[in-house]
């Protein structure tokens, strides 16, 4: 190929992925962000213009708005309740004055600073207590920021004192001296990119995945969603958010100012995060507009009666958060968008072929004397298996016989007290849910009801990532071609999927809306999603009449014949007399009998325990 | 010598005060699974009420205040915050608590923080004020400052220490001995059990809220003749509470007591803390010891604060 051939083509394929981008942007694109985007436009264009309009004042409430929608991404689809997000843009704004006012850095590299600085403290802090459970996550960051606010009051070396760190000028920022106006569009700039990475990462499989773990966290997990790592993932993006938002109010006000970055900024930022909606693209900034409009609008009523508007703020900020928690707690974006329904958009149509699926790994599970016991209770003990590719294995028992413990301490949710569990030769014992995914082994869990608020596709789409590769965030926010291309396919496979096995039809309905019997036969599918190719599937048959467990019967048949290994915990003996191959029975935590259906109906010692008089 | 019985002395009688709001979050948390982020400002609301019905709204002066003006003070302050708390928990917190919601009752008890703030601001517009002293401490040593060898200490703090650990006693005998705190303990162990034996969960619960609340302003009061109090202290009390009680994982009330004086102590020693022969000076007082808690919490040093597989 000459030199300029190859030019050609690459010019070619960068059209074809161009062209591919603004093709998926046109078929997200809605109403309320066509309403959004001229919102924007009128303020960047006509606002400075506005006689009696304060621009500095503006500027600070976009900034505000730009950090509520970082936090709105870690509290509603991150499910990390941050309630000290005013420590990070405090963090920002003290780093960022310290180079600017003492060491004499120019402003962009210094707000950048204040930023990373911000970002940095998000990951020491993070890295702890992602993991703790959300009232532990919100009390820890409320110390936080309080720890903060302290340290700000007490050094005053750091913090200037009272008066607060005061810019020598306004900084510069590409030539330009960084104006009120100067900084109100870079602000609506900012919000508009903020806004924007929060549609797109909300949809992309990484928010899927987030938004799976927070409406039931262990059910992801068992399908190979790395919670702890996503959650801190947006938790530090967030805190780098902040720090920047935190940096530039301080430059627009010409002061770093303790007072202005107290406990009562990062209660600001939750009641607007909270009353805009926390999970949807424009809830945060729309919660900051309304918080701020209710301040403005209450203020010369409180002047009248005596009282400084400020003082007073904090009991509208209240009535604010009680009215829309009232509402039902989603906030206004979300509620408005219930009340005015707009024509729903098709998503955009699979046109990429389905990736093959990949080929089943041949491993078998084994597990060699495990034990496990809950205080006094032995709940398994000396549990000895092995589950071959292609083979179906039923575990039955009476209530309380240790199945569904047994399933966990193979799936990894539960890790045994003694014993082995491996996968072909590899020792698999201490690995947790997600990276067992990895290695091939998911589960479901007992009682799953699947994630209520995401559509079926989705559900299958979150089972993908285990296998994806260029699913990162930063890939996802610049739609790189081979991020696109990934996507595109796993939608293309995750709906194929769900026609191979009769919910082709279901794709786009919410999983809560769902009946049972096809959210169980969903549960299975997002579990084969994974790639996995060793399902431990606890009670896949619960609940649904004989001619729907026909469907669940085609299923496993088909997944037994590409060779897929399944374990079973199932009550109703006439479906495992018609899916297993052996049956494994269980009482009291023992194993009392392992073999075909056939021998276990004649086994003296499992009718006793356990069929009593009943035939299998 | 000298400084450690004054570091001792002044550490233990901080330390009451957050060993007493410590119990409060314990039994709150214990009974619900919520950390109640306005409980310092509720407590700050007792204070300025008992302020406002003692001397008014205008500063006071440090002379003396009449005993019964003092009581009924007192005694005002426990009212309304015993009404504060029941009307936080049956209000805002348990709706939301039966819906399941985190984001919901941590926004119902940010609002409460807030309009607590917001009405303590709005009367009071001073940073800070200066409470006079019923009691007539200032006539013993040489106003009030007792020098025992060459350490000087406030006398009026060991009077603290003695009613924090009053109270604290009080709290743990009533749980331990009275059919109320028996009651919260069963509701503590199992709410759906203790509702199915016949127990009135919703009210017992609510009066717990109060009840925790009045007893920690109460403690608040005794302890504000010693030092200015701000608009923001009673805020600050309920975070220094709150590391001291998630610190020991919300355990009994004793240890949440022992965690607080531990907390005063750390505060003192960090004050006047020696490293090398620099000295640490007061600033870092406020700052290390709640910097060891986040720490230890980070770490998942604590108990049964991380989300993890069993």
């Amino acid at each position: 190929m000459t030199p300029a051939a190859a030019a050609a083509s690459a010019l070619g394929r960068t059209r074809e992925a161009l062209g591919g981008a603004a093709k998926d942007l046109r078929h997200t694109w809605t109403l309320p962000l066509s309403t959004a985007a001229a919102v924007w436009a009128t303020a960047a264009i006509v606002l400075p213009f506005v006689p009696g309009v304060r621009v500095d004042a503006v500027a600070a409430d976009v900034y505000l708005a730009f950090a509520a929608t970082a936090l709105g991404y870690c509290v509603g689809i991150g499910g990390t309740p941050v309630l000290g997000f005013g420590g990070f843009m405090a963090v920002g704004a003290f780093a960022s004055a310290l180079l600017t006012v003492r060491a004499g850095w120019p402003f962009p590299a210094a707000a950048l600073a204040g930023a990373v600085a911000a970002a940095a403290g998000g990951l020491c802090a993070g890295i702890g207590v992602i993991r703790l459970r959300p009232v532990f996550l919100a009390a820890s960051t409320w110390l936080l920021a309080w720890l903060v606010s302290l340290f700000l009051g007490a050094f005053p070396s750091v913090s200037g004192g009272a008066q607060g760190l005061v810019f020598d000028e306004p900084g510069a920022f590409l030539g330009l001296e960084l104006t009120p106006t100067v900084h109100l569009e870079l602000a609506l700039v900012l919000l508009a990119a903020a806004v924007a990475a929060f549609a797109v990462l909300s949809r992309a499989r990484r928010g899927l995945s987030l938004s799976a773990a927070r409406q039931r966290r262990r059910d992801a997990e068992a399908l190979g969603v790395r919670t702890a790592r996503l959650r801190l993932g947006a938790f530090v993006g967030g805190a780098a958010a902040g720090g920047l938002a935190g940096a530039l109010a301080a430059d627009l006000a010409g002061v770093a100012d303790p007072s202005s970055f107290g406990i009562f900024l990062s209660l600001k930022l939750f009641v607007a995060v909270i009353v805009g909606g926390a999970a949807s693209a424009l809830g945060p900034a729309a919660g900051v507009a309304i918080v701020v409009a209710v301040f403005a609008i209450a203020g010369p009523i409180t002047s009248a009666i005596g009282v400084e508007p400020a003082r007073f703020d904090p009991a509208l900020a209240a009535v604010l958060l009680l009215v829309v928690l009232g509402l039902g707690g989603d906030g206004v974006v979300p509620l408005l968008a219930r009340l005015v329904p707009l024509p729903a958009r098709a998503r955009p149509r699979p046109h990429a072929r389905p990736r093959a699926t990949p080929a089943p790994r041949p491993a078998s599970l084994g597990a060699q004397g495990l034990r496990k016991t809950f205080g006094e209770l032995v709940a398994v003990d000396d549990l000895s298996l092995e589950l071959r590719p292609g083979e179906v294995r039923a575990l039955i028992g009476p209530n309380g016989s240790g199945k569904t413990t047994a399933l966990r301490l193979l799936g990894g949710s539960l890790r045994p007290d003694r014993g082995r569990v491996r996968l072909g030769e590899r020792d698999v014992t201490d690995m947790p849910p997600p990276e067992r995914v990895r290695a091939g082994v998911a589960h479901t869990r007992q009682g799953g009801e699947g994630f209520p608020n995401l559509t079926a596709l989705d559900h299958v789409l979150v089972a993908t990532s285990a296998r994806a590769r260029y699913a990162g965030a930063v890939r996802a926010l610049a739609a790189t071609p081979l991020a696109r291309a990934e996507t595109a396919e796993a939608r293309a496979e995750a709906k194929a999927l769900l026609d191979r096995f009769g919910l082709g039809s279901a794709a786009d309905r919410a999983v809560a809306l769902l009946g049972g019997p096809d959210r169980a036969l969903l549960l299975i599918v997002a579990a084969y999603a994974t790639g996995a190719r060793v399902l431990l599937l606890d009670e896949p048959g619960a609940g649904g009449t004989r001619e729907e467990s026909q469907r669940l019967v085609r299923a496993v048949d088909a997944l037994r014949a590409e060779g897929a290994a399944l374990l079973l915990v199932e009550h109703d003996l006439r479906l495992v007399r018609a899916l297993a191959d052996r049956v494994l029975v269980l009482d009291a935590g023992r194993t009392i009998a392992d073999g075909t259906p056939v021998e276990i109906g004649r086994d003296a010692a499992v009718r006793r325990a356990y069929l009593g008089p009943a035939r299998l | 010598m000298s400084l450690t019985l004054q570091v001792l002395l002044g550490g233990i009688a901080a330390g009451a005060v957050y060993g007493v709001v410590a119990i409060g979050h314990t039994i709150v948390y214990r009974l619900t699974g919520i950390v109640h982020f306005a409980f310092g400002d509720l407590i700050g609301v007792g204070v300025f009420t008992s302020l406002a019905v003692a001397v008014g709204t205008a500063p006071a002066t440090q002379a003396g205040l009449g005993g019964g003006r003092f009581a009924l003070a007192l005694l005002a302050a426990v009212a309304v915050c015993l009404v504060a708390g029941v009307a936080t928990y049956v209000l805002v917190i348990e709706p939301f608590l039966a819906r399941g919601s985190v984001l919901g009752w941590i926004g119902g008890v940010v609002a409460v923080a807030l309009a607590a703030q917001a009405l303590v601001n709005s009367i009071f517009a001073r940073p800070s004020y200066v409470f006079p002293d019923p009691l007539p401490f200032r006539h013993v040593g040489t106003a009030g400052v007792v020098h025992l060898g060459s350490a000087t200490f406030q006398i009026r703090s060991v009077f603290v220490i003695g009613v924090g650990v009053v109270l604290a006693a009080a709290a743990g005998w009533t749980l331990r001995a009275t059919r109320f705190g028996r009651a919260l303990t069963a509701i503590a162990q199992d709410p759906e059990a203790a509702r199915l034996v016949g127990l009135p969960v919703r009210r017992l619960t609510a009066i717990a809220f109060g009840v925790v609340g009045a007893l920690a302003a109460v403690l608040a009061i005794v302890a504000a003749p010693g030092a200015p109090f701000g608009t923001q202290s009673g805020a600050v009390y309920g975070l220094k509470g709150l590391a001291a009680a998630v610190v020991v994982g919300f355990a009994g009330p004793w240890r949440a007591f022992a965690a607080g004086i531990a907390f005063g102590l750390a505060e003192a020693a960090a004050g006047g803390l020696e490293i090398g022969g620099a000295s640490l000076g007061p600033a870092y007082r406020e700052v290390l010891p709640l910097a060891v808690v986040i720490l230890l919490l980070a770490a998942g040093l604590v108990r049964d604060v991380v989300e993890e597989r069993e």
